[in-house]
Order: C-alpha cells, then sequence, then structure tokens
C-alpha cells in the first residue's frame, strides 16, 4: 500500500519537476513547482516527517510560490497568457549539470546508510519542539532575529518617503 | 493610542448594532406582494386596457382623431334609411355602421385622451393591465360588432342604396311622371 | 476508524490490500457525501432565505416546499449548461484551476474531528496542517484568475492571494494562543480536553483551573473575535469579499467560469465556510462536545455517543455559518486599504497582544 503511494509521490514530483525545467511558459513552471513541492511534501509524511511534510507546504506552497506566482504576474504584461521562457548557455549548463549530478550521484553511493528497525515514530512534533528550545535555541533564536531584521527591512523599502 | 482604541471599540460596536437590527429583521414579516397570487388593489382612475363599448358608440370618430399616437382606427358605413340602428345609452341616435374599431393597444400610451371627447362615454379605461402576448399582431383589439361579411354586406348596401339614389337623381332630370312612379313605388315598398 | 474498518474488510474479503485501499477511498470519500454536499445544498438555500427575510423578503419558495428544492434545481440547471472557456483563455490551467480550489478546500475536512469517530486523520499537527493547505487555495484561485486572461479575474485573484496570505497571520497567531494552553496541534486532542460541560470550553477558560480560568475568559473572547473575523477574511466571504467584488469586479476570479466549474468554486466557498467554522467550534467551543453530558452516558447506550457528538459538532459549525450569513447580509464591503488596515493594524497587534498575555497566563 505505502509502495504505491510512495511511486505515485515519487513520480508526481519528479514528472512535475521535468514540466518546471523544460515548460516553455514561465507560469506553467511555476505551478508545476508547486506540484513538486507538494509531491516532496507527501514523501515527507510517508517518512513519518509529519511536521516536515506541513512546514513544506506552508512555506513553499503557501509563501514562496505564492511569492513567485506575484513576481510573474506583476512583472510581465500580465494580461498576456505568452510568458515564454527560453534556452541559453547551453554548454555551459550541461557541463555544470552533470557534474554536479555525478557529485550527488558519488555521495548517493558512497555514503553509508544507517538502518534502523525502529518503528517509525507517531509523531516528530514534540520531538523538533523541545529540540528547538534546548539544544538548538541559540540557532532558533538567530534566525528569528534574522526574520525580523528583514521584515523590517521590506517594510522600510516598501514605505513611501516623505 | 487613544484614537486606536475608539477605533476598536468603535469598529466592533458598530458591527453589533448593525447586527442587532439585521436580527430584528430576521422576524418581521416580509413586505412582498406575490404578485400572481396577490394583486394590490388599482387605485381610482387609473389607467389600463381600454375597452369600447361597440353598442353604445355612434362612430364619431373624435376618440381616434384625439388620440396622439393614432392607435384607434375606425371606419364607418353610413346606413342607409330603412335600417335602424337602435339608440345608445344616452339616447343619441346612431347613424353609422361601425365597420372597423381597431385599437393597437401595443401603441396606446395609456394618456385617456381619447376617453374625454366620446360623446356617449362608450371607451372607456378597464382594470386590466395582463394582457401580453407572443404575437404583436395580437395586441390589435377590434372592438367592431360586425364580422367581415356583415361589415362587406353592410358596405354594399349603401353602394346598393348609393347607386339608386345616384339612378334616381338621374331619373330626376329625366322626365318628370317617370319619377313620380318611381316614388310611388318605393313608398308602397 | 481506519482500523476498525479495515478489520471489518479484511474479515470479509480476505485481502489486506484491498481492504487498505478501499477504507482509504472510503474515509476520503466520507466528509464529500455525508456532510458537505447535503451542508451546501442546505445552506445555499439558507443564504438566500436568510438574506431574504433581513431583507424583508421571502425568498425562493417555488419549488417544492416553501422553495425547498431550490438548490437541487439549480445544481441540476448548472450540470446542464454549456461549459463556455473564453478563447483566448490558457485552457489547461483553467480547467485545473476549479480542482485546485476545490482540493484545498476539501484537504482540510481531513484534519476537522466531526466526532469522536468520524475524523478522516488524527495527525497530531491536525490545525498546522489545515492552515498549510489553504494556501492550495490560493495558488488554484491565483490560477483561475490568471488562466482566465481577464483583467478582472485577474485583479480579483490578486486580491484574494493578497488578503489570504495577510490574514493567515492572526489566524496563526489566535491558533497558536490555544496551542500553548492545550500543548496540541491535535484538533481531536483540543476537543478531548474541553469535554463535559460547556464552562471547560476554551472560550470560558478551557481546562485550567480556578482563578486561572477565570482571567483567561476575555483574552479567549478577545481571541474568539480576532479569529472569526480573520477566518471570515480567509474565506472571502463579505464584508472581506473584495476578491469577488460583485459590483466592482464582476465577481473577481470566477467571472468567467460557468457551468460545473462555476459549481465547483461555488461548493468550494461553501465547504470553506464551513471548515472555519469547525475549526472556530473546535477551538473556543469544545469541538464535538456536548455542552451538558451526553445521552448515550444517561441511557448507558455508548453506541449513540459518536452520534450526539457528530449532531453537536454540526449543530455548533452551523451556527457560526449562520453568523457568517448574518454579518453578510448587515455589513458593506471594506475598502482594500481598509481591509489590509484592519488586518496589519488591528488584528495582528492584538493577536500578538491576546498571544503574549494568554502564554503569561498559562505560565503562572
Ligand atoms: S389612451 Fe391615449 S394613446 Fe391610448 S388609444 Fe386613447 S388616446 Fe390613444
Ligand atoms: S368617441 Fe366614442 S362614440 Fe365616438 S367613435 Fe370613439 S368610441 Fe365611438
Amino acid at each position: 500500500m505505502f509502495d504505491i503511494i510512495f511511486y505515485l509521490f515519487a513520480f508526481i514530483t519528479i514528472g512535475s519537476a521535468l514540466i518546471v525545467v523544460t515548460a516553455r511558459n514561465i507560469i506553467y513552471s511555476a505551478f508545476s513547482l508547486m506540484l513538486t513541492l507538494f509531491g516532496v511534501s507527501g514523501i515527507y509524511a510517508l517518512l513519518g516527517a509529519d511536521f516536515l511534510a506541513v512546514v513544506q507546504i506552508m512555506v513553499y506552497v503557501g509563501g514562496i510560490l505564492v511569492l513567485i506566482l506575484f513576481g510573474v504576474m506583476l512583472t510581465n504584461k500580465i494580461t498576456n497568457v505568452e510568458i515564454k521562457s527560453g534556452n541559453r548557455n547551453i554548454a555551459v549548463s550541461l557541463i555544470s549539470v552533470s557534474v554536479l549530478s555525478a557529485i550527488l550521484f558519488s555521495v548517493l553511493l558512497g555514503t553509508n546508510w544507517k538502518e534502523t528497525n525502529s518503528q517509525i515514530p507517531e509523531t516528530t512534533l514534540f520531538g523538533i519542539g523541545e529540540l528547538l528550545i534546548t539544544k538548538y535555541v541559540l540557532v532558533f533564536e538567530l534566525l528569528g532575529i534574522l526574520l525580523l531584521i528583514a521584515l523590517i527591512g521590506a517594510a522600510t523599502i516598501a514605505r513611501k518617503e516623505e | 493610542m487613544k484614537q486606536y482604541l475608539k477605533n476598536t471599540w468603535e469598529g466592533l460596536y458598530t458591527v453589533i448594532v448593525g447586527m442587532k437590527i439585521t436580527f430584528k429583521h430576521l422576524f418581521t414579516p416580509s413586505v412582498t406582494i406575490q404578485y400572481p397570487e396577490v394583486k394590490i388593489p388599482l387605485p381610482e382612475r387609473s389607467r389600463n386596457r381600454l375597452y369600447v363599448n361597440i353598442d353604445d358608440c355612434i362612430g364619431c370618430d373624435q376618440c381616434a382623431r384625439a388620440c396622439p399616437v393614432g392607435c384607434i382606427e375606425i371606419e364607418t358605413v353610413k346606413s342607409v334609411p330603412g335600417e335602424d340602428l337602435g339608440k345608445t345609452s344616452n339616447d343619441k341616435k346612431k347613424a353609422l355602421w361601425v365597420t372597423k374599431f381597431d385599437i393597437d393597444i401595443a401603441k396606446c400610451c395609456f394618456c385617456s385622451l381619447c376617453v374625454y371627447p366620446c360623446p356617449t362615454e362608450c371607451i372607456k379605461m378597464t382594470d386590466i393591465y395582463e394582457y401580453s402576448e407572443f404575437e404583436r399582431n395580437n395586441l390589435v383589439y377590434s372592438f367592431s360588432a360586425l364580422t367581415k361579411e356583415e361589415a362587406g354586406e353592410k358596405k354594399l348596401n349603401l353602394e346598393k342604396f348609393n347607386a339608386e339614389k345616384e339612378a334616381a337623381k338621374m331619373k330626376q332630370a329625366a322626365p318628370e311622371p317617370e319619377k313620380k312612379q318611381d316614388k310611388n313605388e318605393k313608398e308602397s315598398e | 476508524m481506519y482500523e476498525y474498518l479495515v478489520n471489518i474488510l479484511f474479515s470479509v474479503t480476505g485481502n489486506q490490500f484491498l481492504a487498505q485501499a478501499s477504507v482509504m477511498i472510503l474515509i476520503a470519500a466520507l466528509p464529500l457525501f455525508v456532510v458537505i454536499l447535503p451542508y451546501a445544498l442546505a445552506a445555499v438555500l439558507a443564504e438566500r432565505k436568510v438574506s431574504a427575510f433581513m431583507q424583508d423578503r421571502i425568498g425562493p419558495n417555488r419549488t417544492g416546499y416553501r422553495g425547498l428544492f431550490q438548490t437541487l434545481a439549480d445544481i441540476l440547471k448548472l450540470i446542464q449548461k454549456e461549459d463556455i472557456i473564453n478563447s483566448e483563455a490558457d485552457k489547461k490551467l483553467f480547467n485545473i484551476s476549479p480542482l485546485l480550489v476545490f482540493a484545498g478546500s476539501y484537504a482540510a475536512f481531513a484534519a476537522i474531528p466531526f466526532s469522536g469517530m468520524f475524523i478522516g486523520t488524527n495527525a497530531e499537527v491536525g490545525i498546522f496542517f489545515i492552515l498549510a493547505i489553504s494556501s492550495l487555495v490560493v495558488a488554484g484561485i491565483l490560477m483561475g484568475g490568471w488562466a482566465s486572461n481577464n483583467k478582472y479575474s485577474l485583479l480579483g485573484a490578486m486580491r484574494s492571494a493578497a488578503q489570504i496570505i495577510s490574514y493567515e497571520i492572526p489566524t496563526a497567531l489566535v491558533i497558536l494562543s490555544i496551542v500553548m494552553l492545550t500543548g496540541t496541534l491535535s484538533l481531536n486532542t483540543i476537543s478531548e480536553l474541553q469535554t463535559a460541560y460547556f464552562w471547560n470550553w476554551n472560550i470560558f477558560g478551557g481546562a485550567a483551573e480556578g482563578f486561572k480560568q477565570f482571567i483567561l475568559i476575555p483574552f479567549m473572547i478577545a481571541g474568539f473575535i480576532i479569529l472569526y473575523i480573520s477566518t471570515l477574511a480567509e474565506v472571502n466571504r463579505v464584508p472581506f469579499d473584495i476578491p469577488e467584488a460583485e459590483s466592482e469586479l464582476v465577481s473577481g476570479f470566477h467571472t468567467e467560469y460557468s457551468g460545473m466549474k462555476f459549481a465547483m468554486f461555488f461548493l468550494a466557498e461553501y465547504a470553506n465556510m464551513f471548515a472555519v467554522s469547525a475549526i472556530i467550534a473546535t477551538v473556543f467551543f469544545g469541538g464535538y462536545q456536548s455542552p451538558f453530558g451526553y445521552l448515550g452516558n444517561t441511557l448507558n447506550f455508548p453506541l449513540l455517543i459518536p452520534f450526539e457528538q457528530f449532531f453537536w459538532f454540526m449543530i455548533k459549525g452551523l451556527f457560526f455559518v449562520f453568523v457568517q450569513m448574518w454579518l453578510r447580509w448587515t455589513l458593506p464591503r471594506l475598502r482594500v486599504d481598509q481591509l489590509m488596515t484592519v488586518c496589519w493594524k488591528y488584528l495582528i497587534p492584538y493577536a500578538f497582544i491576546n498571544l503574549i498575555i494568554i502564554g503569561i497566563i498559562s505560565l503562572l
């Protein structure tokens, strides 16, 4: 059962990722990116990382994707459906991509993956919460401050000069 | 700060006031009149569809002349002397056959101007206002009491009479005694 | 419920996979057929009737007894309608968008506990999931608005997205304060914590004892009001309906839609209304818990309890839906800037203060 669901999600993720790359229309890319992110979040959920899965949707779909959509829609001639994206520098990108994937594959194959038989925990929520305010409290706070700075900065930039 | 709190309070308070009002109206009986089943009584002197009491009509054509849009069409045929058309209800002698009395109610603007001049008060407003039709031709109301054949007959009668009169006139121009005889004949009839 | 049904089906068919798959499908479809469709049928009619009564009218009363079958007739009409796609639209996205919007609002029902037994998933992330998945609606709306290739639609979609994203913040903040009190994100657990009588509901201070309960009450009420307003805005209802604004945007992002696709948007809107009402009922008003204890307990007939819970849940949810309608026929629409003012200058600061105070109280 779970295998089937996994393959479903994997298929969605990879298929839509392909569309993201190949689509001529930026809007199509953006919306298939949404599907990709969803697929990834589904795989997270299957792996028992429930909190991470939801955060994935919240941050990427709810935040970043909508931001991208806004960006695309506002910067292009918005009433025009034909928003194209093209290919450039094919040779350079081919080389860099193949190098990158070679590295990834070598890591994937070379890593000594740990296998455990332990049960997937019911929820990762409480564990994450505890870790965030004990072990990683400093990082957590720093991130919070960083976000606050970003927020204030955005507000300042957006404000009209008087 | 004070303004801010005041705004908040006002926002909430006015919403509640508004909700109170709408809640009250939730239970007030509706004012809707369910038209085809329930009708409001028409005011007196309301103007609606015209009706012509053709029995009283003397065919004087005054209504047609008064109408600003020209939607009344009247054709009359003089009666021949022998015919008795009877009297109207207010004792006027009818002398004309009304062979055609059509009102194109689609053109009528309900000004009521045709009603006033009628000497016998036979054209008047009714209280019927629902008479929509699918065909515009159906809105031409024909009030004449005579059928086409009758109207034709009346016309023929008149023509015959006229012809006779013509003939008589011709005869009048001719020798005297013959005419007398003619007259006698007619009287004996 | 899942294990229970799987066991039954397994003993019948003897096929584990088949049992699991069919139960999953069944559970996924259950809220749609048990709750959303009947509810939407009733709610659309109720909306029209409520609006009529509030305006001293009669409302639809020709189809069936006092117009009871009006929505049914409407749906039949919508099914028969021609499916119009304007020639300049982006056909693919145009067709996907209603599905996406409906999927987004339907997904929320997975985590809503209708009763102790009737809950799609008892995942611990419950309410967080609902908050997150509503972003699917935003994406769907943007998609529809853009694909229609129409200025009004695009404008409506933009407004809608901006509005939903802004109002997610106060919603999340208020829910956060409740989560701080209850220590869980699961809506089922939150409802379970408010069991027994109505003074255990969160709006009356929740399960906190004595003195603490009483000082919590005003802040809970404030939280409830903030949550209600912001969720109202999230489902684009009047007075926050500028994305749809019939009079200025010709109903915004679904201007170009007709027939069943329009019905999908409509259904999604009503499903959304119920979803947020259900969240409010769960978070503040005890969820599926009865206010006065259960008949099943007094009669010693425990099988009755889930049905009673379902009944209470629907009552509470429908009540808040009614309040939404009530507000709709009371208030005029806000302007765009007023809308943003309400969110950023009023709701968010208040929600923050509320959050901090509730945090302090819960630490006492
Ligand atoms: S009511 Fe006015 S318009 Fe109508 S027939 Fe009489 S005079 Fe003509
Ligand atoms: S004014 Fe009266 S009598 Fe004269 S033609 Fe018209 S309806 Fe007949």
